[in-house]
């Protein structure tokens, strides 16, 4: 096991590339359970907007309509939860487990009806990479962002744009208060409803969007169950990111990391012992469970997250 | 002198005739309320007289059936909250609506924010700082409430309720859970209010409060008016009678007290509640055996928590509990129960029963891992059926079924399941709390008859209650706990309505010369 | 994800969540609503496949002859019914006591780890014996991975949501390794990784001989099964444990002031549930593979939610919920092969009927509310 299989630039590149995804979901997490809905389907949404985006741009041959009916589709799927949860106020985790099969069979269902055995066309339309060109040459850095994908600049981006939502402005605050104490915030004539609906979609927009890039900007293909619990670790991240935008981001990184890692450190050894890469898996799981249990600082989820909630019946 | 409705020139609210009816239960049957401009109004009464309810109305939270609301003079009709604070009325209630990750100022203007998009934390400090500075209110408005004490969290409710421009502000129980200083500190800040030109309404059940801030005082006795008042002349002795003052039914003739010996004893108990707030602040009190003591007061002081901290349901902060000898304030429930411990919850649906099964299957709940309900591991269905029918038929649950499913009994013949299982393996001692509420006449005498045989048994009884009528009715001694604390305790004989009223309001006795 | 409202984290935190609660035990009417779930989502998914531009009738005829068509096919839809019998008592006995048990899936794989372990390290040991330790084996992982659920939220109030999720995970990637680099690993001719094949003697057989049916893998699985059935109901309603966790599921102040410690039932109420997942997971080693294949189960725990929604926790509705997914599991592959439908419509379905499962609990509030306008006690003072 060397010093570039730990921490080399490759090995970098390959963290923001794998964290992207997981980012994306974290970030979809976030802002719906800050309003206080549960949303575990952010695999479905993920898994949705990974094959209807790609099969929007097979279609039309363009990765932008490719993506806009990624997000359509993810917003769709999120709808429903939303619909179920906050009108219905049904069971966020069976409601969540149910679109989670949903997404998977419905995806796996047409991929076969309409690619069938031969699989997505090779000539799918991709999202760009950006090459930053001033960093041609520069030892490292060239290598390590030099040429990421525009999903993972975009994924920055709304890191930095979603932290200063919820922190900053008065959507956020309210959003923050309808997920704590949704009577309270009731009380003041804020509609709770609304932003409830309004975060869920917008979650499921986030994760498809992360979906969108698995597809289109990584594997250029659309593969059945492609994105293989990446949803389940963005909930983790959320989680052990302690419900901010940018605490998903750091939490992301490590997953990635971690997953990085079991890439370089194949076949590597210390010593006589080979690396069990295999249960690099696990660290995602592990971290996370230790949050909750307070084993790694405080982990507090908003008050009122996952209860459904009854309007105040007026006189 | 008695209370005269003098109305003076200006009148900030006018409510007459307000009847409101739950189902089939009255809880006001035409209320008058009048409060005139710059006053600090207290509205007073028991548990159940109403005051809430009124208030609630005011504020637009129920509609009344009939009755008329003015304000300054001009009819009004307030449907919502949102409708109550458009015309000026803002509500401080008992449980605070503040989200306690933010910061003061954040949940001071949330919902009204006033500004674009982007939020300043500054200038919401610097207009929440204005405000305070205008009424003398002090807190830290980029404090998180969530690390104020309730007495500064309490001081952010009344900044909400300022900052949309209340005119009327109704507080409802304030210093429920408030320091002695901080109660001072509220006082002040109300005086501030009403000279700044706003009016007050204070809803309370304690005197110390009311003569210490009042102007004006309308006391409610079981939904009704029973009296208006200026405070500067009446005293406490006339509130007391007023609020409590009713027909006592006849104090049952029973047997003396044969007491041998003490049975549960207390000493300088203290414990929390839920909330955090120091619910008890050292009890001492003493139960013998054979005699039933009647713990009285407005609920909400202490007297949950001192239930719970008996059976073990609780753990006190300091203080020993005793039975017999032993010390079980730290014990669990089960080792407490296994003392010959019997309790009958305040909330019987919630705590005295699982609901979903069956009668037989509530009686033996508790009791269901040993001989005779199960042997060597396993339910022994023929006992249960057995002592299910037997139980059933002799504390009178109609209709006999133990099969039944316990939610769909009625509330007395759910309490009477209770009580066959608490009662039927001869107790030592009975912890009963709030036993009657919600019965009818019939169930609530049937529940007095058989916690008096158990009396006459040689069991001893705490009973916890704030129903008067029944602590008259069923103690042999009577102690009044208000704020955590027995403030007295007396022979039953001694217990004059006037003198229990003036008790339970927190008003302390002059000792003897 | 929230920890329950009454307290935030820290022992004692009992209460389920009303939502779980509506979910298990306010459906009073018999077998009414299970099946009018699935009549919907049998509905819907016919819609869907005629949107999709296929047959709904051939499909689902398909569907019906894959599973029942011939005694071959009925015996496979009971091999595949077998595993999700545990499971669901799996998730079933936690919603009695009123937890969540989504791992039921990880669970299931400890439980055959554990017992395709054993049943190599001792595969020279006679029948009579090793079968025994290997069925113990399997309960004993199972029970082990359910019990770290159950304390963590007896001790810090964990939602077992979340852990049970993340525990799921981390099975597979720790299976992986085993499998694939670790001491589990040996050599097959398939290539894939499995562990070592167990002894004979720890083999479940074939209780369905070739003379009667044609390639039958119907093993006695079935039977351990049908034990486990009847233990579930034993264990609920005649034993005084089983009563205590019911009580601590249906009234947990009642039975905490009746001396029932919510907690301590709650990490035993996942142990038993991980039993008896994981006594699935030996099952599907001992009778079907004989080896544990790296990610041999797929989606048995998740299934097992609707089971055990589906059969609402009670003994005879989740073998006849078992019964009808084990048909969809057999009979759509059959309705893939000859009726060219993709056999995730099977997936879709069984979404359908969660979902409705879900928003079920809405017309049970509703129809509760309206039978009981008590008046408020405390609200009016």
């Amino acid at each position: 096991m060397t010093l570039e299989m730990l921490l080399g630039a490759s090995v970098f590149a390959a963290t923001l590339r794998l964290a992207a995804p997981i980012a994306l979901a974290a970030l979809g997490g976030t802002v719906t359970e800050r309003s206080g809905v549960t949303y575990i389907a952010l695999e479905g949404s993920m898994l949705v907007g990974c094959f209807f985006g790609v099969v929007a741009a097979d279609r039309s041959h363009n990765v932008w309509i490719g993506l806009a009916v990624a997000l359509l589709a993810g917003v769709l799927l999120a709808g429903l939860h939303a619909y179920a949860s906050i009108a219905l106020r049904a069971d966020q985790i069976v409601s969540g487990m149910a679109l989670n099969i949903l997404a998977l069979g419905l995806t796996t269902y047409l991929d076969y009806q309409m690619y069938g055995t031969t699989g997505t066309p090779a000539d799918l339309p991709t999202l760009p990479d950006v090459q930053l060109g001033l960093l041609k040459g520069v030892p490292y850095l060239g290598d390590a962002i030099g040429s990421q994908n525009l999903m993972v600049w975009t994924m920055g981006g709304l890191v930095v744009l979603l932290q200063l939502f919820l922190f900053r402005t008065v959507l956020g605050l309210r959003l923050r208060a309808v997920g704590e104490h949704p009577r309270a915030a009731e009380t003041v004539g804020i509609d709770v409803r609304r932003i409830r609906y309004a975060a869920v979609l917008a979650s499921g927009a986030l994760a498809a969007l992360g979906g969108a890039y698995l597809s289109l900007g990584v594997a250029h293909s659309f593969t059945d169950g492609m994105t293989g619990g990446r949803g389940f670790i963005g909930l983790a991240a959320m989680i052990f990111g302690r419900w901010t935008p940018v605490g998903a981001l750091a939490a992301s990184l490590i997953f990635g990391y971690g997953n990085a890692l079991s890439t370089s450190l194949q076949g590597a050894s210390i010593g006589d012992v080979k690396v069990p890469v295999q249960l690099l898996g696990t660290l995602p799981y592990i971290l996370t469970i230790l949050a909750v249990a307070g084993f790694v600082g405080r982990s507090r989820p908003p008050a009122a997250d996952g209860l459904p909630y009854e309007t105040e019946g007026h006189a | 002198m008695t209370g005269l409705s003098v109305a003076p020139p200006a009148q900030m609210v006018e409510m007459r005739g307000i009847v409101k009816r739950f189902g089939d239960f009255t809880a006001l049957h035409g209320v008058d309320l009048v409060v005139a401009e710059h006053e600090i109004h207290a509205l007073l009464g028991e548990n159940g007289a109403g005051k809430s309810t009124l208030m609630n109305i005011l504020y637009g939270l129920y509609r009344p059936d009939s009755g008329t609301i003015r304000l300054k003079g001009q009819d009004a009709a307030i449907h919502s909250p949102r409708d109550a604070i458009a015309r000026g009325i803002g509500m401080i209630h008992q449980h605070f609506m503040l989200i306690p990750p933010l910061t003061v100022a954040e949940n001071v203007v949330l919902g009204d924010e006033r500004s674009g998009p982007v939020l300043s934390q500054r200038a919401l400090a610097t207009r929440v700082r204005e405000l305070e500075e205008r009424f003398h209110i002090g807190v830290d408005p980029d404090a998180k409430v969530e690390d104020l004490p309730l007495g500064l969290q309490q001081r952010v409710e009344i900044l909400k309720v300022l900052y949309r421009g209340s005119e009327l502000l109704i507080f409802d129980e304030p210093t429920a859970v408030l320091t002695p200083q901080e109660v001072d500190e509220l006082f002040a800040i109300v005086r501030t209010l009403r000279d700044e030109g706003k009016v007050v309404i204070f809803i309370t059940h304690k005197l110390r409060e009311v003569f210490a801030v009042t102007d004006r005082i309308t006391v409610l006795r079981a939904g009704r008016n029973a009296g208006e008042l200026v405070t500067t002349a009446t005293s406490p002795s006339e509130i007391a009678r007023l609020m409590v003052g009713r027909e006592l039914r006849q104090v049952q003739a029973r047997t003396p007290v044969t007491s041998s010996g003490a049975v549960l004893e207390i000493h300088g108990l203290e414990a929390r509640s839920d909330r955090g707030a120091r619910a008890l602040q050292g009890i001492d009190l003493t139960v013998n055996a054979g005699e039933i003591l009647g713990v009285a007061g407005v609920g909400g002081n202490g007297q949950s928590e001192l239930a719970e901290c008996v059976l073990g349901l609780r753990e006190p902060t300091a203080g020993s509990i005793t039975i017999g000898g032993a010390d079980i304030a730290h014990d669990d429930p089960k080792r407490t129960r296994e003392r010959g411990v019997a309790y009958v919850p305040e909330d019987r649906r919630a705590e005295g029963l699982v609901l979903a099964f069956t009668v037989a299957d509530n009686f033996i709940l508790g009791k269901q891992d040993h001989p005779p309900f199960s042997e060597r591991g396993v339910l022994d269905d023929a006992a249960i059926r057995v002592n299910g029918d037997r139980l059933a038929k002799e504390f009178d649950v109609r209709p006999p079924n133990a099969r039944a499913i316990v939610g769909n009994l009625s509330g007395g013949n759910q309490q009477k399941v209770v009580l066959g299982r608490e009662l039927s393996e001869q107790p030592k001692l009975i912890v009963v709390s709030q036993p009657t509420r919600g019965l009818d006449i019939g169930s609530t005498e049937y529940v007095w008859e058989r916690l008096l045989e158990q009396r006459a048994r040689g069991c001893a009884v705490l009973l916890v209650s704030s129903e008067l009528d029944e602590i008259r009715a069923l103690s042999d001694r009577i102690a009044v706990m208000f704020e955590g604390r027995i403030v007295a305790t007396l022979p039953a004989a001694d217990a004059t309505e006037e003198r229990l009223g003036l008790l339970m309001a927190g008003h302390a006795e002059v000792a003897p010369a | 994800m929230n920890q329950e409202q009454a307290a935030t984290t820290g022992p004692g935190t009992a209460s389920p969540a009303p939502s779980v609660r509506q979910l298990t035990f306010q459906w009073a009417a018999g077998p009414a609503i299970p099946v009018l779930s699935v009549v919907i989502a049998l509905l819907l998914g016919a819609i869907f496949v005629q949107l999709s531009g296929k047959d709904a009738i051939a499909a689902y005829s398909a569907l019906v002859q894959g599973a029942f068509g011939t005694p071959y096919d009925i015996t496979e839809t009971l091999v595949s019914a077998i595993p999700l019998v545990l499971t669901g008592l799996a998730v079933a006995v936690a919603f009695r006591t009123g937890l969540f048990n989504i791992g039921a899936q990880g669970q299931l794989l400890v439980g055959a780890l554990a017992a395709g372990w054993a049943g190599a390290q001792f595969a020279t040991w006679p029948g009579i014996i090793l079968m025994p330790v290997v069925i113990l084996f399997g309960i004993a992982g199972g029970a082990f991975y359910g019990g770290i659920v159950g304390f963590l939220k007896a001790v810090r109030g964990v939602n077992e949501v979340i852990t049970t999720i993340m525990l799921n995970y981390t099975i597979v990637f720790v299976m992986h390794w085993l499998l694939q680099a670790g001491p589990m690993t040996a050599q097959n001719a398939l290539g894939t990784p499995a562990s070592t094949p167990i002894g004979a003697g720890a083999r479940l057989p074939v209780i369905i001989p070739n003379e009667l049916v044609l390639f039958s893998r119907l093993h006695a699985g079935i039977i351990l099964a049908a034990v486990a059935v009847v233990l579930f109901w034993f264990l609920l309603w005649r034993t005084p444990l089983g009563y205590q966790l019911r009580a601590v599921g249906l009234g947990p102040r009642a039975a905490a002031q009746a001396g029932i410690d919510p907690a301590r039932h709650m990490v035993l109420v996942m142990a038993i549930a991980g039993g008896f997942a994981g006594l699935g997971g030996m099952i599907e080693v001992s009778g079907v593979f004989g080896r544990v294949y790296d990610g041999f189960s797929s989606s048995y725990g998740f299934d097992a939610i609707a089971v055990a929604l589906l059969g609402k926790n009670s003994p005879l509705g989740i073998v006849f919920a078992a019964l009808l997914f084990g048909a969809f599991v057999h009979g759509g592959a059959y309705m893939q092969s000859h009726a060219g439908i993709s056999s995730n419509l099977v997936a879709i379905i069984q979404a359908f009927v969660l979902f409705v499962i879900a928003a079920e609990t809405l017309v049970r509030a509703l129809t509760r509310r309206r039978r009981g306008a008590r008046k408020p006690v405390e609200a009016i003072a």
